[in-house]
């Protein structure tokens, strides 16, 4: 694969993420560690609260005052973790960006659309406001806004959430990052629309050999655009490889339950999905031993005893009893 | 944006005449009499005095009279201060005690606001929690407390103003009454910024300004202040309702020559005209006052123009 000849663009190794809370720490993610090369798309899937957002909010330096950070997080050469956010500023919004979870509320609802993707622009590329605007329209039609001259003088509040997400997408975009950070960019809006946007993100990826993390709690979004995903619990990567060997030869019983989960074009049973069973895991009280063992149907002595590191090189499994090829 | 304004202009008028209405009957209703202290006074010369200025007819029809003499502007006379009728005593009064009030909010506004966006941007640093205790005391302390307070420590004492009195023109004269009328509502003010913008910037669209790379203060100063300032806007209407009940204080203590007192003589005096024309005034201010607020909250966010 040509990918794995490209230069590492994003490289995180050993993040945790720790947040202090009145009722003591919590710690959302623990020892996260992935590389993302050039013009690859890597899949983070999990369940809610398994740290998918908060590793690469760790990444931004956009985490809550209450968190603490420790590991290394590295743009390229660039390290990113305990810069100052001086030293962020020169590389957010131009070479690292993020499109977030909740497009209705992640715009200035004061300020119009075109003032919103140029300010960006005119701030770390040093163009006229022109300039920038012309640059925001194309934008604009890039990331496919129906009727885009005229969005630019409008406001947040006078577009759907689809429209919004597209020009979260845009403002993204304006300076031609290198990496893209997508939390969730298609959960809060409707069937039709999530499609259209992750074939414009698969697109955009593609022409500009983008490296871009897809942070979803759906394996079907994953199936359709990334080249690789890592499988999240409680904090940690249990699973990682190629999208392929992973959706179609799962090993750790987490992934499996969670391809069992979903639901598929092609069932015509229509039986009740079977859920995963259990409760998510609470971050404060985890077990000593592998943090899915409570619910997990494989789960042993050797299990609850110690945790499973995370190994194998290009495909890797955190599991003491990682399920064999069927 | 224009439309918005036109429509809360509209809706000014029936709220004034409401609030003409209900004070009007109100204080007819109240016990007493323009003319009922003067117990020299011969029930003959009673009637008559009622006579001649009205007060014999029918409670509607001196309702309706007093409309008809609104309308062209007239308040009518002074029942307590013959020679002057209510305008010529609103007119000597009134740009006193509005230079007072305009400037104490206009100082509240210029000062308020920047303390607070300082104490949130040094959240839990000395110079929060020193702003924060000020401010604690300013909201506690009343006028009455204060405005003497001053007078002395910077009149009599440090003698950098004057203690009390009034010369046209002479703004040294307003600085002690203005502050001392200012500081608990630069207090409030600072606090209700401060708390507003702390949580402004825990929204997710200060997060995307941050996450673009913009320098904090641009961040703050574009995209966070503008919404954390919606509860100060909120605020202005009660603000000036509490400047307007304070200068009455205020005045006294420093002898302003505002037309507070007419207030609370008219309404001691039975003043009918005196205190309705008070009422008409002061009410149409701080409708004014709360139509800027309303149109200043327009401006600051683009989403309550179109309900
Ligand atoms: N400021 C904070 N203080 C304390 N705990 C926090 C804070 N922010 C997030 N958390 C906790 O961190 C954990 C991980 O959260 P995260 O947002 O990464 O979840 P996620 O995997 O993105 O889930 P979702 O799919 O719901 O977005 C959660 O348990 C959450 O409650
Ligand atoms: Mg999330």
């Amino acid at each position: 694969m040509s990918q794995d000849e490209a230069p590492v663009a994003l490289d995180i190794e050993q993040l945790s993420v720790v947040f202090d809370t009145p009722d003591g720490p919590l710690s959302a993610v623990n020892d996260f560690a992935l590389e993302i090369r050039r013009g690859e798309c890597v899949g983070v899937v999990g369940e809610s609260g398994a740290g998918k957002s908060q590793s690469f909010l760790a990444v931004m330096g956009l985490l809550a005052a209450n968190a603490r950070v420790s590991g290394q997080a590295r743009l390229g050469t660039e390290p990113l973790i305990g810069r100052s956010i001086a030293e962020l500023n020169q590389f957010r919004g131009v070479k690292l960006s993020m499109i977030f979870q909740d497009p209705m509320t992640s715009l200035t609802p004061h300020m119009t659309v075109g003032e919103q993707i140029a300010e960006s622009i005119i701030h770390h590329l040093k163009i006229s406001a022109d300039a920038a605007r012309a640059r925001a329209l194309a934008l604009l039609e890039q990331v496919q806004v129906t009727d885009a001259p005229r969005r630019l003088d409008q406001y947040p509040h006078e577009l759907s959430g689809g429209m919004r997400q597209r020009v979260m997408i845009a403002i993204a975009l304006a300076c031609d990052p290198e990496v893209l950070i997508a939390d969730e960019p298609t959960t809060a809006l409707d069937v039709t629309i999530q499609a259209q946007i992750l074939a414009l993100l698969a697109k955009l990826k593609r022409e500009r050999g983008m490296a871009m993390a897809l942070i979803t709690h759906d394996l079907g979004v994953v199936a359709g655009i990334a080249d690789r995903v890592a499988v999240m619990y409680a904090g940690r990567v249990v699973e990682l490889g190629t999208v392929h060997e992973v959706l179609k030869a799962p090993k750790h019983p987490y992934t499996a339950a969670l391809l069992a989960s979903m639901p598929r074009i092609d069932d015509t049973g229509t039986g009740p999905l079977p859920a995963i069973g259990g409760q998510p895991p609470n971050p404060r009280r985890l077990p000593p031993g592998c943090a899915f063992g409570p619910r997990c149907e494989r789960v042993d002595e050797t299990c609850r005893a110690a945790r499973p590191a995370l190994t194998g090189h290009e495909r890797r499994v955190a599991c003491h009893h990682p399920l064999e090829r069927p | 944006m224009l439309s918005y304004a036109l429509r809360r202009i509209a809706g000014v008028i029936p709220t004034l005449f409401i609030i003409i209405t209900l004070s009007f009957f109100v204080i007819r209703i109240a016990p007493g009499g323009p003319f009922d202290d003067e117990q020299t006074l011969p029930p003959e010369i009673k009637a008559n005095l009622e006579a001649a200025y009205g007060l014999d007819k029918p409670l509607l029809e001196q309702y309706g009279r007093y409309l008809a003499g609104l309308v062209q502007g007239d308040f009518g006379p002074s029942f307590k201060f013959k020679d002057f009728s209510v305008t010529e005593l609103i007119a000597q009064g009134l740009p006193v005690s509005l230079m007072l009030g305009l400037s104490a909010v206009l100082l509240a506004l210029l000062v308020g606001i920047p303390l607070g966006t300082l104490a949130a941007l040094r959240q839990n640093s000395p110079t929060d929690y020193g702003i924060m205790s000020v401010a604690v005391l300013g909201i506690a302390l009343p006028g009455f407390v204060t405005g003497p307070l001053f007078a002395l420590v910077f009149g009599l004492h440090l003698r950098w103003f004057p203690v009390a009195g009034w010369e046209a023109g002479e703004l040294r004269y307003l600085v002690l009454p203005v502050v001392t009328l200012a500081l608990p509502v630069i207090a409030y003010i600072a606090r209700l910024t401060r708390g507003s913008l702390l949580e402004v910037l825990r929204t997710n669209h200060v997060r995307t300004a941050r996450a673009k790379g913009l320098p904090e203060r641009r961040v703050i100063l574009k995209h966070a202040l503008r919404p954390a300032l919606l509860p100060v806007v909120s605020y202005l209407g009660p603000a000036t309702a509490f400047v307007i009940t304070g200068s009455l204080v205020v005045e006294t203590v420093f002898g302003l020559p505002g037309s507070g007192r007419y207030l609370v003589q008219g309404a001691i005096n039975r003043d009918y005209t005196l205190v309705m024309g008070m009422i008409v005034v002061y009410g149409s201010l701080t409708l004014t006052l709360n139509l800027i607020a309303d149109l200043l909250y327009g401006w600051l966010d683009p989403r309550v123009r179109y309900d």
